[in-house]
This record gives C-alpha cells, sequence and structure tokens, in this order.
C-alpha cells in the first residue's frame, strides 16, 4: 500500500517545496511525450466521430434496411467496420497514449526515442485504416470482433512493437510495480501476445474449423477484457488517488484482485459460443469464469471507490466525474455478463442484440468514459493551460452519459425481448423479430446524443491539442462554487 | 528475479492458462476430427461432410464478403433451444459439421433466421402450416429475395442486394436467368435483370447448406419435433 501511495504526490493544490525537484522533472517527462501522446489522443478522437458516424447509421438500418445500402456501407460490412474502427480506432490509440503517458510518469523519465513511438502510432492508425477499408471494400474475416483482415493486424502489430519497446525500457526498474503500472503494462503485454498467437494460428491454419473460431473469439474477448479493461482499472488506480490526494484504499487487495481478474478474464472468451459447437466443458468454464469474474472487478471498483471516499473533488473534477462513472457502469456490465451466462438466461438470449449492448455499455459507457477522463487529465499537463470551458466538458458528460447508456439499455432490452420469443417455437420468427424492432427508434435517438457530446468534446481537444485554454493554475472544475 | 521480472512471468502464466483453455485444449479435443462414414468389405459410402467445391466454394466468399454473417448464424442448437422446431434443422450442429471450413462462418446475431440448413428441403422458417410459406425455396426464389427481399417476404428487414444483379439491354431473347420480377420492380421495357457471378455463387453456396446427415455425437436426428423442456 505504502509503495503505491507514493507515486501519487499530493493533488496540485497542495503541492509543497520538497515536490519542485519531482515536478520540474515531470514537466520535462511531459514535454518529451507530448508529440507521441497527442498524436495517438488525436488520432483516437478522429476515429472515435468516425465509428460513431458509421455506428449511427449502422442504428439507422436496423428499421431503415434501404438507408444508404451501397455495397461498401451495407450492413454486413458497415456494423463490423464500426465496431473494429471504436475497439482498435478509438479505445485502443487512447489507451496507448495514457499507457505511455502514465507509465513515464510513474517511472520518472522518458526512454529517448519518443519519435518511435509517434512512428508506431503511425503504424497503428495505418493497420487500422487498412482493416476498416478492407472491410468496406469486401475484404473481411467472418469472426465478431476480428474482421479485419490478416495484413491490417500485421502493420498494427509493428506499430505496437515499436510503442511496448519504448515502454519497456522506460518502465525497466527492479521496484515493484505499482498497481497502475500492473493493469496497463498487463493489458499491454495481453494485447500483443494475443494479437501474435491468435492471428498466426488462424492465418497459418495451424488450427481448423471451429477452433479457428475459438482462437478468434479468444482474441477478440482478450482486446476487450484482457487489453481495454485492465488499462481503464490502471487509469483509475493512477487518477483517483492523484486527483483526490488519498491513498489506494488496499495495496494488498488491489494485487490480489490483479491476478485473480487475469486468471479469470482470460477463460471467459468461449461463453460467446456457448450452446453451439463448442466443448460442454468449455462452456462451462467460460460460464464459471463470467460468474467468477464478479470478485475482482466489484472488488477492483469497490477499491477504488473506497480510495475516493471523502474527497470533495469527486464531484468537480472532471476527471473524477468520468473515471468513476465508467468505473460503475463497468460494475454493471460485469453483473449483467454473469447474469447472461447462466444457462438458461444464455439459451434465449445469445444471438440476439443483448450481446451488442453489452458490449456497447462496456465499450461507450464504461471504457470510454474513463478514457475521456484520463484525456481531461492529461491534455492540460501536456499542453500547459486548462480546458477552456466546464461547460462544454459538462455537455459532453451529460451526451456521452446517457447517449452510452440508453444506447446499450435499448439494444439489451431488444435482445431480452426478443430472446424469449426466439426460444419459443410458438412465435413466429416474425414475431421475434418485431419484439426486438420496437427498441430500435430509441436506440437510433441515443445517437444523437452521442454524437452532439462526442463532437463537443473534439472541438475541445482540438482547442487543447493547439493549446487554447484557460491559463495554467486553475484546473477547469465542473462546479462553478468550486472556482475560486 | 527481479520484481517486475517476476510479475511479466505471473502474468505470462495467465496468459499461458488462457490460451491453453480457450484455443489448445479444444484443439487437441475437436481440432483434428475426421468425416464420418461407413465402411462395408472395404467399401467406403456416406461420407460427411465432404469439402465444399465448385462454385458453391466461392459462393462461400461472397457470403463472408459482403458479411451476410452479421445477421445469419449458421449454429443449430440443441433441444434447450427453439432451433429445431422452428425447422431450421433437424438436430444440432456439431465441430465435425465444420471440419472442411476455412474460415468457419458461424455468426455470432440473429437478426435473421439461422442458416445452417436453408439449402435442405425442410428447412422453414415459418409454422409449418404456415399460409405464407413458399411452397418453393429453390434457386430462383432466393435470387429473387436478394434482389429485393420485401418482393417475396413481406415486411422483411433485410437489405435488398441489389449490387449483385446487373441491368441490361434485351439483346434479342431475354436471358434464360433474368428475374422474374412484378410490375412493380421490373425495369422498363427492353431491360432486364440478370444475377451476377457473385449472385450465382453465393446462391450455389446457400443451396448447398445442408448440415443435417446424422452424426452419432450430435444425438438423435429429429423426424418430428422433439418435445421440448
Ligand atoms: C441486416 C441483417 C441482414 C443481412 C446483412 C442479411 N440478411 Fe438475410 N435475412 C435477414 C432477415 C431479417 C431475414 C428474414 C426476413 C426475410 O426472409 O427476408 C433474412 C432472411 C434470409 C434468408 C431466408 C429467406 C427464407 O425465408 O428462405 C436467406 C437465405 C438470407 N437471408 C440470406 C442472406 C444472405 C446470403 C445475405 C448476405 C448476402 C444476407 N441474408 C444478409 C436479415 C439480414
Amino acid at each position: 500500500m505504502t509503495e503505491v501511495a507514493s507515486h501519487h504526490a499530493p493533488a496540485p493544490q497542495t503541492s509543497t517545496v520538497t515536490d519542485l525537484t519531482l515536478v520540474s522533472n515531470r514537466s520535462a517527462i511531459d514535454a518529451a511525450v507530448r508529440p507521441a501522446v497527442v498524436s495517438l489522443f488525436l488520432s483516437g478522437v478522429a476515429w472515435l466521430l468516425l465509428s460513431t458516424l458509421f455506428a449511427a447509421a449502422v442504428a439507422v438500418k436496423l428499421h431503415f434496411p434501404s438507408f444508404l445500402n451501397w455495397s461498401f456501407l451495407s450492413f454486413g460490412r458497415l456494423a463490423p467496420a464500426a465496431d473494429a474502427a471504436f475497439v482498435y480506432g478509438w479505445c485502443s490509440t487512447a489507451c496507448l497514449g495514457v499507457a505511455v503517458w502514465i507509465i513515464a510518469r510513474l517511472s520518472g523519465r522518458a526512454a529517448p526515442g519518443t519519435s518511435l513511438v509517434s512512428f508506431g502510432a503511425l503504424l497503428w492508425n495505418g493497420g487500422v485504416l487498412i482493416g476498416v477499408l478492407s472491410i468496406l471494400l469486401g475484404n473481411q474475416r467472418p469472426f465478431n470482433g476480428l474482421e479485419f483482415p490478416l495484413a491490417a493486424f500485421i502493420v498494427m502489430f509493428a506499430g505496437l512493437c515499436l510503442v511496448s519497446v519504448w515502454l519497456a525500457i522506460t518502465y525497466y526498474s527492479d521496484s515493484t510495480p505499482s498497481l497502475s503500472v500492473m493493469f496497463v503494462s498487463g493489458g499491454v503485454a495481453w494485447l500483443g501476445w494475443s494479437l501474435l498467437t491468435g492471428n498466426l494460428l488462424v492465418a497459418s491454419h495451424s488450427v481448423t474449423g471451429v477452433v479457428q473460431q475459438l482462437a478468434a473469439t479468444w482474441v477478440s474477448s482478450g482486446a476487450l477484457w484482457l487489453w481495454i479493461v485492465p488499462v481503464i482499472l490502471g487509469i483509475a488506480y493512477f487518477l483517483v488517488p492523484k486527483v483526490t490526494g488519498q491513498p489506494v484504499f488496499s495495496g494488498p487487495l488491489g494485487r490480489s484482485l490483479f491476478w485473480l481478474y487475469f486468471v479469470t478474464a482470460g477463460v471467459i472468451s468461449a461463453s460467446r459460443l456457448s450452446g453451439g459447437p463448442v466443448p460442454l466443458w468449455l462452456s462451462s468454464i467460460a460460464a464459471s469464469g463470467c460468474i467468477l469474474l464478479l470478485v475482482p472487478v466489484l472488488g477492483t471498483v469497490y477499491n477504488l471507490f473506497a480510495t475516493a471516499k471523502g474527497a470533495t473533488v469527486t464531484t468537480a473534477s472532471p476527471s473524477m466525474r468520468f473515471v468513476l462513472f465508467g468505473l460503475s457502469v463497468l460494475g454493471v456490465a460485469t453483473v449483467l455478463s454473469a447474469i447472461s451466462s447462466l444457462r438458461a438466461v444464455d439459451y434465449s438470449v445469445h444471438y440476439t442484440l443483448f450481446d451488442n449492448g453489452l458490449r456497447a455499455l462496456l465499450l461507450r459507457g464504461a471504457a470510454s468514459m474513463v478514457l475521456f477522463g484520463a484525456i481531461y487529465y492529461i491534455m492540460p499537463r501536456l499542453s500547459g493551460c486548462e480546458w477552456l470551458s466546464s461547460s462544454l466538458i459538462s455537455l459532453h458528460f451529460l451526451g456521452s452519459a446517457y447517449g452510452g447508456c440508453m444506447g446499450a439499455a435499448m439494444l439489451i432490452l431488444s435482445g431480452l425481448a426478443s430472446g424469449s420469443a426466439l426460444n419459443d417455437a410458438d412465435s413466429n420468427f416474425s414475431q421475434v423479430l418485431e419484439l426486438g424492432n420496437s427498441y430500435y427508434w430509441g436506440h437510433t435517438m441515443s445517437f444523437v446524443l452521442l454524437l452532439g457530446g462526442y463532437f463537443l468534446f473534439a472541438m475541445h481537444f482540438l482547442l487543447m491539442a493547439v493549446r487554447i485554454g484557460q491559463p495554467a493554475g486553475e484546473p477547469t472544475l465542473l462546479n462553478s462554487h468550486h472556482e475560486h | 528475479m527481479s520484481r517486475s521480472g517476476s510479475f511479466f512471468t505471473g502474468l505470462f502464466a495467465c496468459f499461458a492458462l488462457s490460451f491453453g483453455v480457450a484455443v489448445l485444449a479444444p484443439h487437441y479435443q475437436i481440432g483434428t476430427l475426421i468425416p464420418s462414414f461407413k465402411e462395408e468389405d472395404g467399401v467406403i459410402s456416406d461420407v460427411y461432410p465432404t469439402a465444399p467445391g465448385g462454385n458453391a466454394a466461392n459462393g462461400r466468399s461472397v457470403y463472408i464478403s459482403e458479411g451476410c454473417q452479421a445477421c445469419h448464424s449458421q449454429v443449430v442448437r440443441g433441444s434447450e433451444s427453439a432451433d429445431i422446431e422452428r425447422g431450421w434443422g433437424v438436430r444440432r450442429t456439431v465441430a465435425r459439421d465444420y471440419i472442411f471450413e476455412l474460415p468457419p462462418v458461424l455468426g455470432s446475431t440473429r437478426l435473421g433466421p439461422d442458416l445452417a440448413n436453408v439449402g435442405s428441403d425442410k428447412w422453414r422458417n415459418e409454422p409449418e402450416l404456415d399460409k405464407v410459406r413458399p411452397s418453393k425455396r429453390d434457386s430462383a426464389w432466393q435470387f429473387l429475395h436478394l434482389y429485393h427481399p420485401t418482393a417475396v417476404v413481406k415486411g422483411s428487414n433485410m437489405p435488398s442486394y441489389a449490387h449483385l444483379f446487373e441491368k441490361r439491354k434485351v439483346s434479342g431473347h431475354a436471358s434464360l436467368d433474368a428475374l422474374k420480377l412484378p410490375v412493380d420492380l421490373a425495369p422498363e421495357r427492353g431491360f432486364e435483370i440478370i444475377p451476377t457471378a457473385d449472385a450465382k455463387a453465393l446462391v450455389a453456396y446457400l443451396s448447398s447448406l445442408n448440415r443435417s446427415s446424422p452424426l452419432k455425437e450430435a444425438g438423435a436426428v429429429a423426424a418430428v419435433a422433439p418435445s421440448k423442456k
């Protein structure tokens, strides 16, 4: 616990003279990583807007099948392109940007060669672009969450390697890694290892038939649960103590939960294939994993909320508002995932939009919110000024929080409604579809909120990237009475 | 070992465990299956499944490239589900059904019906006695459905795949494979709509989809709807 706390010097408002050397070192680190981190965030935000526009069009297509129905924008291509651009474009580049900054900050140094990181970011983005264009032009793999063709992943992987090497050199030390470092570097390592192993296996035909699907699902489930989720937990372990100025509630608890998390999240991938042509024991392990996962996720979320408890800054600080909201949604999503893994529930909601809803909840309601929180915290340090407007931040929060949860809820409800009918042979298939259809309007409307919120954020971010903001010193807080 | 060294060793152990459970062990169990067959007096018969070939194999690529799997699964689940009663198959599908599929197209969402057996005569997506049930889903029906789903299925939510067809000037006699469209969809006089090679391959693939051959691990083949629950 103590070594964790020691990484987290008191919040800036209370900095003392002894921190001065640390602070000057910090600004040197910030200056060194700025180009790499800002370009990762910038590309992430571009992907966020593009993929959300795509997703909005997909939402409309659900009830108006002829909307934008050109071959390259047809449902079967646009839907996977939207999802992949969100996961590998927005979430992953933002996670990489945060990883670079947090690891440098926590290691107290930035390895030379940050231009390698920028080049890695360029490669990663190039790979994602190749992937998205390939899908739209008709070259996709039929694996949910791993539709990019191999070529895209090769380029992305090369970029990831460059970033990881830099991270490893920056981090290399003999000290016990802090919780934040554990989650962030654990996520980065898992992404690299699984992208490499899974793609090699599938592309080389070392595994065939259903096992190809198992391998692909293992990669795509890992990209969500063992890359993006760990990074956002790592962000929370960094930001919550930092902003509140309070040490992590329990370091030892956090560590045990870390290991439990990585073991259980590692075996849940096959739950998305349960009921299908996969070994029964595998489905059972995966389903038990989904339930057991409640312990490390809810435990970690508890640990973080207990850390924040009592601090007055939690509602006023934009990063805290986003991070704590995202963590709560993560808890809810994990509970839903556990419930849906119960055999009886799974048999009805499987193959419906329930799964898509859960994914949207995790990606938009949880991960994106924490990532926004991190960007709100990091950018002022990189740009040397504070965010221009607290109302823009509030509007962004409202749009992305309500939009994300509403969209996910509509898909989940649609899945529940059509699922119970799907599993009842007395209801005609067209009735099954109709039951689900009633939620499509709500789902489509949620994109108005999402796009509005994301667009405001993108504008605000661009201003920040060119250092247009309030003078440094007082952080931009959300409640005006806190702004002395 | 340094502390960060033991951290990454621990992490790699988690990774190896995950890979072992989710990929490697299933590979040894279901990854090396061979087709089932009968052998009598040295004569081998009833081999199932067989490697897809001909135009159906091309059609499989069109299916994947168009992303049909975004809305259609090709998995029939067992009797805990209603899949069999719906008419989507006579038995559940098992790993052996997919051994020649590189890659398999299982699909994960059913915004449309399951297509694991859509090429079989018994396949249906309506109750058996439904009045609007098409009498025959032959290739001509499939072409019409792809070209304009609502022309054959009222209120269909499936997008049109008109880009797999081309409009051509009739030269001399009308082509044999020209679509027989209802008046409101028919092109102007002197023109006809004919399927492209991709559309033909796709329909050949759909017609080839039939996973009804009995396999012992798939349990009994349902002649009638099995009792549920
Ligand atoms: C947006 C989701 C969606 C996509 C993408 C989609 N379908 Fe469908 N499909 C449906 C729906 C909904 C139905 C049920 C209504 C109907 O029969 O038209 C259906 C029905 C079908 C049927 C069964 C028709 C019958 O009653 O016999 C076939 C065959 C089919 N689709 C093939 C395809 C093929 C091939 C593709 C890709 C080129 C495709 N679908 C893409 C939604 C979709």
